[in-house]
């Protein structure tokens, strides 16, 4: 039986959408998630907005008034969990466009019911680790400092400095993947103006921008989420790329390599695929999409992340080997520090859950198994949050002179700011999953087989 | 339609770039002061104004120190009791009449400051002065202001309209302490044609 | 550097600061928009010519903070004194200052300072006036006197501390008016010494030392730098005679003879560890084996009775090691032995001091190395008494016979163990007076207390020493919330109103009538020779010339044996002054607080120090809190495993444990007195404090503690590098090869080569290095900076110097446990070799690290926002007011220099504390980035002085940093690096010049270090 099932759920899984027969089937399915949400859902939204309310206490209400000293961070660590969750944000962003626009690219065909929440999770992680450099500074109300504006004293900021490549890097990628993300919405937001009434069908009118689906609309619209795509591409790379050089740009001993961009991209991507599915199992699930994502989908990103995961243990070895091998003891004792000294627990928890755990997903029947890659996944991400913070921290609190070494313990303030930013991600991936189609209808189409007059051809089982 | 879309927002960020260059983006405004009220309305263009009737004296014969310390030094009270002992006053006996109060009660006169530069920058007097700045230089035309005193415009305000936020027609040209007004200054170049002073950021801020 | 030293021939009605506080306010903070409130300008009512608004005025003075009486140079703006400094005139400690000395001036501008004369009710204090309280003290002393009265009558007692000679006789005459009796006790007693001076020598005063000139130093225990005597002449001998002279490449040798390593012990070459208490017997095992039979005079015998082998069974070290150093002692003259300080009073401490004298005599020491003073009595260093007195005089109180008590200027109710019964007896008595400037443990027992003047406000005068003379005059108006009275003017007041002339109205008038006749001038040039000598801070004239005297026979048995401890506990408890707080004095000094000791580099809290091996034995470790039991007393105290400690002994710092001294005091450490029984040595009668054994035990619990320590392990990184002796004149050579494989090195990274020991003057500006946006287009100073780790002692005097110049503020206990400690220089402690089981080389490196102002500064490139970048004078320059803080700079500073502003850590500063503050510097906000700045007040005021005279060049020396300037040992210099005349450039072309670090990551710092020179090889690979 067990067997049996086996190979059925293989045989359905070279299939992209085989439960699919109807085009507007989609219609009816996807913007059924869109009608009034049940209690569950206020429920999360209640939830996600407590967290929030902790979130701007600790933020604005503690730390601004009364001093960054709230945290834990002292003199040899100044970085700390702040750092390591921008650090996450920013690569949990990647995945969206890495799905949406290169995916798009490359024709992958199985990337259609997924890439809208992949994009919306992408801006919505953007606008969360955005926050985090403000967090992070030590005077809120100078920050803009880093903006270049002209002003009468002639003062610019330090073009040399990697942090001012991140607000350009940051900001960047905010915008055009908030732009992508829209611009592939429209077909759909029209679709859900056609349906909706009162309020939501004003809303929908305005953001629709008027879109018909006429035939020269369709084809510039075509045009336009080609180019989008073939701009965002470099960016999935140059944004991170950047981020890493925050640390590689440092002569900190654990930060000052080489290697970074790349292992940090694959890091990002890594996370960001994770975070996809970590998000997608419980939304296919409460809307009943199984139709939609099925085990094709799950398969293939489940590859994806075993990739990823094998160039950052890649990584992981690399960076050590390379510590032993160029004879500076500095180096050594940096890295030997971070499998055996005080942070010890931090790597270990990072090289099983990034290193070891997804060795599962070599194994098909992993890969088919829902549950198994939900959970999997969320070992990824947790395992992700703690690379950086051994990369943060670990370097920081043992550097060239030894007499100032530390050691750094986050406070209170510090985790409730670490939660209230997921609580602040949740709190827009659930106000998507109900204004915005969570599934884009008009590509979804495209892949699917053109209706056939004779009904009994159409359903063929 | 697109163009209104472009040229409004081009005007848009054109207006914020003005606005942030004039008003020299620091959070450090000037003084906010409106009509400030001297315990003593005391009246400069009679001390030393060059006019009919006016004193024609040396800023330093009371701001004693201008020209050898950082501070340019508020005359002693004794200093000026040491001539209104003998000078009544024409126009105003009754304000006067309140120095001899302060002298005898050993008291100081609580002259409310108007020209304060903020405290993580250091102004120091004799250096402009020995550079051969004149005081009016920082100060505007301060010898012609009577005891009506000077109002400042301060904040953005004062550095939105005009280089002058004095209300006084020669009020000082004092702009509280948005730096670009020292940078300017300092960037003027000498007969050799460098620029006159330096601006190290370290030489005013330590 | 030249500063105008103002003098003032009279009081000092003309000057009161506060109508000026308004010109330039208490220093400056950094907050933007300070501008909505209405400032008020307020001028003087009548104008000083001393004081010119925004220029500095300087003062000369002594220091009253310990028995040394320093010289002392006061920096005054606006009548408002903001830093005290050594007086380079002054011939005890030739500029120097310890950190006690800086942190008085916290006492001046204490929170904690009485308001007005307070007059006890029931169980509370009245403030009243001083007409009421004098009225009071008169009246009170009369009805005491009075025969008739048995319920509350009885003598007058007083019982000083530390006084200077005029003050010291007025006492004299006022209790002498009275028929009373005076007792004087300090915390810290040299009494033995005293005592032991008196028996071999006849003499009166202590014994002074010519450490300089010693080539071969011995130290039994004596922390001659950081307590002692007089630590900073003492600090500065040790630097003289130990620190390399780069020309002979000849060096003195230190050997400390000890069971624990005090700081001045971490300097010494070569350590015995001998058993606490058995100094006397080593002393005179070395003694006799370089007297031979017959020798060492009256001593004989004695001598016969010590051979070195006796000594060494007694020390528990090897005979061989004793024999040697003896061997030594007696070939490398001039040598000197020190005698066991008060860190080492145990029962039979007058003769372990005699004996250490003897060993000097044989030696052929007296006159050249050591000198005693028998002609006259001594310097005002003779007064300080021991235990003895202050014992019969609470025996005294306790029968009754005392009627009024007067306390002056020391402490007994808390530098008496608990067990003298002084709390007790004192309390019985009738009425209690104390003079005390704020409340301390015996004030708080007071019935009346008369506020008493800081030293920085009231007249006074010294004699350190024979032959030299300092007034202490008033550099300031008494600070005005505080309505204080100088003690002298009080007790002539008091004396006055019971109808007994002294002479003069004010002490002021005495203090004159005392020096009418010094220096031989007569009445007519008096007023000229009086202002000389507040001009200069000193007169120095011929001593009355003692003889080289003969040693004496004992008149009394002495027993030279290691003494009796109590208690049967298997640790010996070692109770030593601390090197902040003394005996306690200074423990409510928030500067001295966050000092970190600069053995243990712990600050705030006491912990007890314990050799490694005896917490693995017992399964204790650093930050585990203890139960140290002796049959006196107990406390709980965590533990720090310290190797400079024998393994059969455990040290306890005093200073700790207040209870009634102040916010900052009470509540911090433990007293270690209370493990201390109160017992007299004989026959000097100082307290013990080498008395008893103690058990240890676990209480299970722990707790982090307050240090600034990371690893004391330089894990072979070139930062704190030495150099053999042996080995210095080839160092050169050496460096060449190193040069050439950096070179390689550097060829293949990429970057530019710099020269590896690249002192020579022509190598700056160094070569490649890229001097932040300015290039090389600048003609200007470069400014760099020269420290002598040969020299340096680890005192620490720099960085409460540093921290007073700067407005640096303290963070408190908490936040330096969580290692947010602000100061801006960080004496780093690294082990070599430490060995607590053998007598051998001992290799401790000293390091003080402050900004090194880098060539390549890694900190410039990553702010965001130029807040941190080079100027065109080579200083790496932090502008505090443009920083966002995002502790880039600090992650990417390899030697972790900056500190960060995590809370508004002024606004914790209590009124008038901040009036300290120096109104040249900003005071930093929260949220932004510090660090050291070169001082660049300094330079700028130099500039400015300059650009008054014709525009001419900053000479060489007109700039000295705080940390230069205080520096007791002389192991800073700074100045322009580019002129090949300024001493810096010189002291740089050593042979000895590395900078820390850079060979590793090439930053090309501007701070250049001269390796320690060390006997021994140099085993470190960190070369």
């Amino acid at each position: 039986m067990a067997n049996g099932v086996t190979k059925d759920a293989t045989a359905r899984g070279a299939m992209t959408h085989p439960d699919l027969h109807r085009l507007d089937d989609v219609n009816r399915d996807v913007l059924k998630m869109m009608g009034p949400p049940g209690k569950g859902w206020w429920a999360l939204l209640g939830l996600a907005a407590t967290g929030i309310g902790v979130f701007l206490v600790a933020w604005l209400g503690v730390q601004v008034p009364v001093g960054i000293g709230v945290s834990g961070l002292n003199g040899p660590v100044g970085w700390g969990v702040y750092i390591t969750t921008f650090v996450f944000w920013v690569g949990i962003a990647h995945s969206g466009t890495l799905i949406s626009a290169i995916l798009f690219l490359f024709r992958a065909p199985w990337r259609q019911s997924i890439y809208r929440a992949a994009e919306a999770m992408t801006v919505f992680a953007v606008m969360t680790a955005g926050l985090f450099p403000l967090i992070h500074v030590g005077r809120l109300w100078h920050a803009y400092w880093l903006v270049p504006y002209p002003n009468a004293r002639f003062l610019w900021p330090n073009f040399k400095s990697p942090l001012i490549w991140d607000v350009f890097a940051v900001t960047t990628y905010f915008t055009v993947s908030a732009t992508f993300f829209f611009l592939g919405c429209i077909p759909d937001i029209a679709a859900a103006r056609d349906r909706a009434t009162g309020l939501r069908k004003k809303f929908y009118q305005v953001i629709a921008l008027g879109w018909q689906g006429s035939d020269s609309q369709w084809h510039h619209f075509g045009k336009a989420y080609i180019f989008l795509a073939a701009l965002a591409t470099p960016l999935v790379l140059s944004v991170h790329s950047v981020v890493s050089w925050d640390f590689a740009m440092s002569i900190v001993p654990g930060w000052h390599t080489t290697i970074f961009a790349p292992y940090f991209v694959a890091g990002a991507i890594y996370s960001g695929v994770a975070m996809v599915i970590t998000l997608v199992v419980p939304m296919r699930k409460i809307f009943g999409l199984e139709a939609y994502l099925t085990t094709k989908h799950f398969d293939a990103m489940a590859k994806l992340c075993l990739l990823t995961s094998m160039i950052v243990l890649y990584a992981y070895l690399s960076e050590f080997f390379l510590a032993w091998y160029s004879g500076e003891e500095v180096e050594r004792t940096a890295f030997w520090n971070r499998l055996f000294g005080n942070y010890w627990w931090a790597t270990w928890i990072m090289l099983v859950c990034n290193g070891m755990v997804p060795v599962m997903l070599w194994f098909k029947r992993v890969r088919h198994s829902i549950p198994a890659l939900f959970v999997i996944s969320i070992f990824v991400n947790i395992g992700m949050w703690f690379e950086r913070y051994v990369i943060v921290v670990t370097s920081l609190h043992h550097e060239y002179e030894p007499f100032a070494w530390g050691m750094y313990r986050p406070s209170v303030v510090e985790m409730c700011i670490l939660l209230g930013s997921f609580c602040w991600f949740g709190f827009w991936f659930l106000l998507f999953t109900r204004l915005l189609p969570p599934i884009a209808i008009q590509e979804l189409k495209e892949v699917m087989p053109p209706p056939m007059r004779n009904k009994a051809s159409g359903a063929h089982s | 339609m697109n163009k209104n879309w472009l040229i409004g927002s081009l005007a848009t960020v054109l207006a914020l770039a003005g606005l942030a260059f004039v008003q020299g983006g620091g959070a450090e405004g000037g003084e906010a002061e409106a009509a400030v009220v001297q315990p003593i309305a005391f009246p400069h263009n009679l001390h030393a104004g060059s006019g009919e009737e006016q004193a024609n004296m040396n800023c330093q014969f009371c701001h004693f120190s201008a020209e050898r310390s950082v501070d340019a030094g508020i005359p002693p009270v004794s200093s000026c009791w040491g001539c209104h002992q003998v000078v009544q006053g024409r126009n105003n006996p009754g304000e006067v009449a309140k120095i001899q109060g302060y002298m005898e009660r050993g008291e100081s006169i609580p002259w409310v400051r108007l020209y304060k530069i903020s405290d993580h920058a250091h102004f120091p007097h004799m250096r402009h002065i020995n550079a051969g700045l004149e005081c009016q230089q920082c100060h505007g035309e301060i010898q012609e202001v009577g005891a009506e005193g000077i109002q400042t415009r301060g904040g953005l305000a004062g550095a939105l309209f005009g280089t002058d936020p004095g209300v006084h027609e020669n009020g000082p040209v004092w702009r509280g302490d948005a730096m670009g007004w020292c940078i300017d200054c300092h960037r003027q170049p000498n007969e050799a044609g460098q620029q006159q002073a330096s601006t190290d950021c370290a030489v005013c801020h330590y | 550097m030249s500063r105008d030293l103002a003098e003032r021939d009279d009081g000092i009605k003309r000057r009161d600061f506060l109508r000026v506080v308004g010109v330039t306010g208490a220093g400056a903070t950094l907050t933007g928009c300070s501008t909505s409130e209405v400032e008020k300008l307020l001028p003087y009512v009548v104008a000083d010519e001393e004081i010119t608004p925004g220029v500095a005025t300087w003062y000369t003075t002594v220091c009253g903070g310990c028995a040394a009486e320093c010289g002392m140079w006061v920096r005054t703006r606006e009548g408002r004194a903001v830093k005290v400094e050594g007086n380079p005139d002054h011939p005890v400690s030739e500029g120097g200052l310890c950190s006690r000395g800086h942190a008085t001036l916290q006492h001046l501008y204490h929170p904690d300072r009485f308001h007005g004369p307070m007059i006890r009710e029931g169980e509370v204090f009245r403030q009243g006036t001083w007409d009421e309280a004098e009225q009071l003290l008169a009246a009170r002393i009369t009805r005491a006197r009075n025969p008739q009265n048995t319920t509350d009558g009885g003598r007058v007692m007083f019982i000083g501390g530390h006084m200077g000679p005029s003050m010291s006789r007025l006492v004299d005459e006022f209790v002498a008016a009275l028929e009373g009796t005076r007792v004087d006790h300090d915390a810290i007693s040299d009494a033995p010494l005293l005592e032991a001076a008196r028996i071999a020598y006849g003499s009166n005063s202590l014994p002074r030392y010519d450490i300089g000139a010693a080539r071969l130093l011995l130290s039994f225990g004596y922390d001659f730098v950081e307590s002692g005597a007089s630590p900073v002449e003492h600090g500065k001998g040790l630097s003289r005679m130990s620190a390399v002279n780069d020309e002979t490449h000849t060096k003195g040798t230190f050997v400390f003879l000890g069971p624990r390593l005090s700081v001045t012990g971490l300097n010494a070459d070569e350590w015995v560890p001998i058993r606490p208490g058995s100094e006397g017997a080593v002393a005179l095992g070395m003694a006799s084996a370089i007297a031979g039979p017959g020798g060492g005079g009256p001593y004989a015998n004695l001598l016969q009775a010590y051979s070195p082998a006796i000594a060494a069974e007694a020390a528990d070290v090897g005979v061989e090691a004793i024999e040697e150093l003896a061997r030594r002692f007696a070939s490398e003259s001039p040598s000197l032995a020190l005698g066991p300080g008060s860190g080492a009073h145990h029962r039979n401490a007058t003769a372990a001091n005699l004996a250490v004298m003897i060993l000097n005599d044989v030696a052929g020491n007296v006159g050249t190395t050591v000198h005693y003073d028998t002609a006259g009595a001594g310097g005002a260093a003779g007064a300080s008494n021991g235990y003895a007195a202050i014992d019969q005089a609470t025996t005294a109180m306790a029968s009754g016979d005392v009627g009024v008590a007067i306390v002056h200027g020391t402490n007994p109710a808390y530098s008496l163990p608990a067990a003298s019964g002084f709390r007790e007896a004192f309390e019985q008595v009738p009425f209690k007076v104390a003079f005390a400037s704020a409340m301390d443990e015996t004030s708080a027992l007071a019935d009346l207390i008369l506020p008493d003047r800081h030293f920085l406000e009231s007249w006074g005068d010294s004699a350190p020493r024979p032959g030299v003379m300092a007034i202490q005059q008033p550099v300031m108006e008494a600070v005005p919330m505080f309505d204080s009275k100088q003690a002298g003017d009080a007790l002539l007041a008091v004396s006055s109103r019971l109808g007994n002339d002294l002479g003069a109205a004010t002490f002021y008038e005495y203090l004159q009538t005392q020096h009418r006749d010094f220096a031989g001038t007569t009445g007519s040039d008096f007023d000229e020779a009086w202002r000389q000598a507040l001009r200069n801070g000193v007169v120095e004239f011929a001593a009355p010339a003692s003889p080289t005297p003969q040693l004496r026979a004992p008149q009394t048995a002495l027993t030279f044996n290691p003494p009796v401890l109590d208690g049967s506990g298997d640790l010996t408890l070692l109770v030593h002054p601390s090197a902040r707080f003394g005996g306690g004095e200074f423990s409510n000094s928030p500067w001295l607080q966050e000092l970190p000791d600069p053995v243990s580099k712990i600050t705030w809290h006491s912990w007890l120090e314990m050799n490694p091996h005896t917490g693995e034995e017992r399964g204790i470790r650093t930050g585990d809190i203890v139960t140290v039991e002796s049959p006196h007393g107990s406390l709980d105290v965590p533990v720090w495993l310290y190797p400079g400690i024998r393994e059969d002994a455990v040290a306890l710092a005093m200073g700790g444990g207040h209870t009634a001294m102040g916010r900052y005091a009470d509540g911090s450490g433990v007293n270690a007195l209370d493990l201390l029984p109160a017992v007299a040595e004989q026959p000097s009668g100082a307290l013990v404090t080498l008395a008893t054994t103690v058990t240890v035990t676990n209480t299970g619990t722990g707790r982090r503690l307050a240090t600034i320590e990371g690893s004391s392990d330089q894990h072979d990184r070139p930062i704190a590098p030495a150099v053999q002796l042996a080995l210095l004149g080839e160092a050169a050579e050496e460096a060449e090869e190193e040069h050439g494989e950096l070179m390689e090195l550097q060829g293949v990274g990429g970057f530019v080569p710099v020269p590896a020991e690249g002192g020579a003057p022509g190598a700056f500006p160094l070569e490649g290095a890229r001097h932040g946006e300015y290039a090389d287009a600048h003609e200007g100073p470069r400014w760099a900076m020269a420290i002598d780790l040969d020299k340096c002692t680890g005192c620490s005097a720099c960085v409460t110097a540093c921290q007073a110049e700067n407005n640096v503020p303290w963070v408190g206990e908490d936040q330096v446990v969580m290692g947010r400690d602000m100061n801006w220089i960080r004496i780093e402690r690294y082990y070599e070799h430490v060995d607590a089981t053998q007598a051998g080389d001992l290799d401790v490196r000293f390091l003080p690290m402050l900004c090194q102002h880098c060539g390549n500064a890694p900190c410039e490139p990553v702010c965001p926002v130029f807040a941190t970048y080079h100027t065109p004078e080579g200083v790496n320059a932090q502008i505090y007011n443009r920083c966002v803080g995002t502790r880039y700079c600090a992650n990417n500073c390899p030697y972790k220099v900056r500190v960060f502003n995590w809370y508004r850590y002024t606004d914790a500063v209590p009124e008038p504390l901040n009036w300290q503050w120096n109104p040249d510097v900003t005071v930093r906000d929260n949220g932004v980035m510090e660090k050291c700045s070169f001082c660049m007040q300094r330079i700028r005021d130099a500039e400015n002085r300059a650009a008054l005279e014709e525009g001419r060049p900053v000479r060489d020396g007109e700039v000295v940093p705080a940390c230069e300037q205080s520096c007791p040992a002389e192991a800073i210099v700074f100045g322009n690096i580019r002129d090949p005349n300024a001493r810096v450039t010189q002291v740089v072309a050593s042979e000895r010049t590395y900078r820390v670090l850079d060979e590793l990551i090439n930053t090309q710092p501007a701070v250049n270090y001269l390796k320690k020179v060390t006997f021994h090889e140099v085993v470190s690979e960190a070369h």
